[in-house]
């Protein structure tokens, strides 16, 4: 079972420029944090701020998204047959009662943010 | 969390053997319905089993397993058969209720019942059968065989059953059947789901694996340093943020409660929409041009100037702004000078086109990244002075960039070949008293109109030029009618849009450093002056003393501005009349201020006066292409503002013949008393 070593938040060597974006997503009033996933194979957690994915929960959350991002995918294959290319997720959006959580999945990365839309 | 995990799969560990040996005692019900002393035990394995049962308790009594399924009654037979406990070890939990198994009879029958898994049996207890040997397999465990040795205290005597021998053996065969296939079906089952149980095993441990790992440092610095990481980021932070800025909360339940925040839009304000500044690239710059796409009506564009402060930013820069996504820019496109002018392609919904200082004219695509696609030479055959007025003219088929710089060239381009000005055309005032060269700041076409267009210039005349020679009159500027009215640099002219039943589209408006929006009416081609005919003299001159513009074609002459608004108290730096509205108008000066002014309803004050930004200029406005109810105001702090005017741009049926009869009313007042020879003829409450 990993062992959380040392998940730092702030790599050292993240280019200012990509510092600089996830910051003001990160800022925007409502936003409660990001997390920046690097799938394909395993799962890993490459940056995410935030108290609500700090830690074990973070992982919990980059678990689950991963989980709902797949079946999503799966199901999609299987109705879009194999004819045609396929329909693939472009973005989630999954409204709870709490808060939103916004998914943009790309081919090897994938961005979560959650949010509350009623700040 | 694998803990948990683990925990689960020995769980199901645990309950698969317990099913394991749930199925076994099942097995070993079976077959203690098969009598001991069968000679052919029903199964392979039986044969040992029964061979050493045999040997143990001596020949069975015949009595079989008959009572297999239900009704297999205690054979009396059974309690004198000490039977040895197979494969107990193996049954550990079912250790007593083996012993009592193999007790025979009611008792037995009892505990077999009180056996939960036992659910082949259900034991009625018909003492007719015969004795129930207890045959003990050990199918599924390989464990050696304990032996021990159990008596039964209860009934020791036999069944009265033991008498129907001969039944009892056909009992027998066919009981035999049954059982075998019972056993097989039984195996089947507990074979599928043994399988079921491997594969949630299976399943568990992947999962188990599959956990989130951590990454090491390099390979987080690895994939932080990866362009196609980045490029992924700008991609989905722009989505993401996007989402973010739609405020609207879809769940929201209209029956719970009031909502408190009063919708206060009353039909007289101008209300900011929003206000887009980039910290990075915005700061000390000036925003000298706006434009609103054509194709997307949420993205508007801003060009910006030089940053004296940041030596290593590129001097000019072009943003463009997405309403939907309000804390950056969508894409910033990069210039080597300070970009004076820019305009979206009407015809293609990627291109953007930039005048530069140095002259330049830049080509920008959006899908590209932040340079040019296509720029002119800085030879002498393009502008090589500041361009601050460009105009994209034509139909889709056939269309040219006309672009003026303040030397007085007029270019028109190929959007495709910017290498060379598909024609150029010097604008000289012959006749000028001082220079022939007219310093041009702003440029205008009419609807519709491709060949002649109208220029400001920094002397503060107006006049009209034609791209190609005429009959009657040469390319070039048309000295002849000078629209003389402002006493300084005229900073914007535009000319009415041709929209609706009335045409006003000979209307113009112009404003100034002097403080003051005028309002004109170009001569129409035919009615423009020409070079006098020798044969007339006093009256006409082409210098200072105020005429108004007679009928008579023929003279060269000043023409006069219809109206005059004075509202103002700073320089005007633009004017644009709305596109929709045939009456209003908006104009920015120099102190902030916007003001939106409809001539049906007043002439000489603006019916709302916002100040927008306190103490900045605006130097640009542009209404918005679509359907005219946002303005984009560019401001001289970098800033790009977007108003929403509400329902005052949304002209009623009742505005042409308003606006015509307004006009007309100037346009009497300015016939009726002018003033005495002044330049400027000033009309005093046109209404």
């Amino acid at each position: 079972m990993s062992v959380p070593t040392g998940v730092s938040n702030a790599s050292t060597t993240t280019p200012p420029e990509i510092e600089q974006t996830l910051a003001m997503l990160s800022g925007h009033r409502s936003v409660l944090g990001y997390m920046v996933l690097s799938r394909g194979g395993t799962v890993s957690i490459i940056k995410h701020s935030g108290v609500v994915f700090e830690g074990e929960q973070g992982r919990k959350y980059a678990g689950l998204i991963e989980r709902i991002v797949e079946s999503v995918q799966t199901g999609l294959e299987e109705i879009s047959g194999e004819q045609n290319e396929g329909d693939e997720i472009r973005f989630l959006r999954i409204r709870t009662k709490r808060h939103e959580l916004m998914i943009s999945p790309a081919e090897r990365y994938l961005l979560a943010v959650l949010h509350d839309p009623s700040s | 969390m694998s803990d948990k995990r683990r925990a689960e799969i020995l769980a199901k560990r645990a309950k698969l053997e317990e099913m394991r040996k749930a199925k076994a005692q099942r097995q070993a019900e079976a077959d203690r319905r098969t009598s001991l002393g069968r000679t052919p035990p029903p199964k392979p394995d039986d044969r040992d089993l029964d061979d050493y049962i045999i040997k143990i308790i001596g020949q069975p009594r015949g009595v079989d397993t008959g009572e297999l399924t239900p009704s297999i009654p205690g054979t009396p037979s059974l309690s004198n058969i000490p039977i040895p406990g197979t494969s107990h070890s193996g049954r550990a939990s079912r250790g007593s209720n083996e012993g009592s198994d193999r007790l025979p009879l009611d008792s037995s029958f009892g505990r077999y019942t009180s056996s939960g898994t036992d659910h082949v049996v259900d034991h009625t207890l018909i003492p007719r059968v015969t004795v129930d040997l207890i045959d003990i397999e050990q199918e599924l465990f390989e464990l050696p065989q304990k032996e021990r040795v159990l008596y039964n205290k209860e009934v020791q005597t036999r069944d009265l059953s033991d008498e129907n021998d001969a039944d009892a053996a056909q009992a027998e065969v066919e009981l035999r059947e049954r059982i075998l296939r019972e056993r097989l079906a039984e195996a089947e089952s507990a074979a599928a789901r043994e399988k079921e149980l491997d594969e949630e095993s299976v399943r568990l441990e992947k999962e188990i694996e599959a956990e989130i790992r951590d990454l090491t440092e390099e390979e987080r610095t690895i994939i932080l340093g990866a362009p196609e990481f980045a490029d992924f980021v700008e991609s989905s932070t722009k989505i993401i943020q996007r989402a973010l800025n739609d405020n609207y909360d879809y769940i929201r339940d209209y029956t719970l409660g009031a909502e408190s925040g009063v919708d206060d839009s009353e039909g007289k304000r101008v209300k900011r929409v929003c206000a887009f500044f980039d910290e990075r690239y915005g700061k000390n710059r000036s925003i000298t041009d706006v434009d609103w796409s054509p194709k997307y009506p949420e993205i508007s564009c801003a060009a910006y100037n030089k940053n004296p402060a940041a030596l290593n930013e590129p001097d000019g820069l072009v943003a463009i702004w997405n309403l939907h996504m309000l804390e950056r820019p969508e894409f910033v496109l990069h210039s080597q000078s300070d970009v004076l002018s820019v305009t979206f392609s009407p015809f293609h919904s990627n291109l953007v086109f930039g005048g530069t200082y140095s002259g330049q004219i830049l080509l920008w695509d959006m899908r590209s990244k932040h340079l040019p696609v296509l720029k002119t030479p800085l030879s002498a055959a393009g502008h090589t002075h500041p361009v601050y007025a460009m105009q994209m003219v034509g139909t889709q088929n056939a269309h040219n960039l006309i672009t003026s710089s303040t030397d007085g060239l007029v270019c028109s381009w190929l959007v495709d070949m910017l290498a060379q000005p598909q024609e150029s055309l010097e604008l000289i005032h012959a006749g000028h008293s001082k220079t022939g060269e007219v310093a041009i700041t702003t440029l205008d076409f009419p609807n519709n109109e491709t060949t002649t267009f109208m220029v400001g210039t920094e002397e503060g005349n107006v006049y009209q030029a034609h791209r190609y020679d005429r009959a009657g009159a040469k390319a070039g500027l048309n000295q002849y009618d000078v629209y003389k009215g402002h006493t300084g640099p005229v900073m914007g002219l535009h000319f009415h849009p041709l929209v609706g039943p009335v045409d006003f589209s000979d209307l113009f408006l112009t404003c100034s450093v002097d403080w003051t929006v005028k309002l004109w009416r170009a001569k129409s081609l035919t009615n423009a002056s020409g070079p006098p005919p020798p044969s007339l003299s006093t009256n006409l001159s082409s210098s200072t003393s105020g005429k108004s513009a007679g009928a008579a074609g023929s003279h060269a002459a000043a023409i006069a501005p219809i109206y005059s608004f004075e509202e103002a108290d700073d320089y005007v730096y633009d004017v644009k009349w709305h596109p929709l509205h045939p009456a209003v108008f908006g104009t920015a000066d120099g102190s902030g201020k916007f003001d939106l002014w409809n001539l049906n309803t007043d002439t000489e004050v603006p019916i709302v006066s916002t100040a927008v930004s306190s103490g900045r200029a605006i130097n640009k406005i542009q209404w918005d292409k679509k359907d005219g109810r946002r303005v984009a105001l560019g401001g001289s702090d970098g800033k790009l503002y977007i108003y929403d005017i509400g329902d005052m741009g949304v002209p009623r049926e009742s505005e042409w013949a308003d606006m015509q009869r307004t006009v007309s009313g100037f346009a009497g007042a300015g016939q009726g008393g002018y003033g005495d020879g002044e330049s400027g003829t000033r009309v005093m409450a046109g209404r």
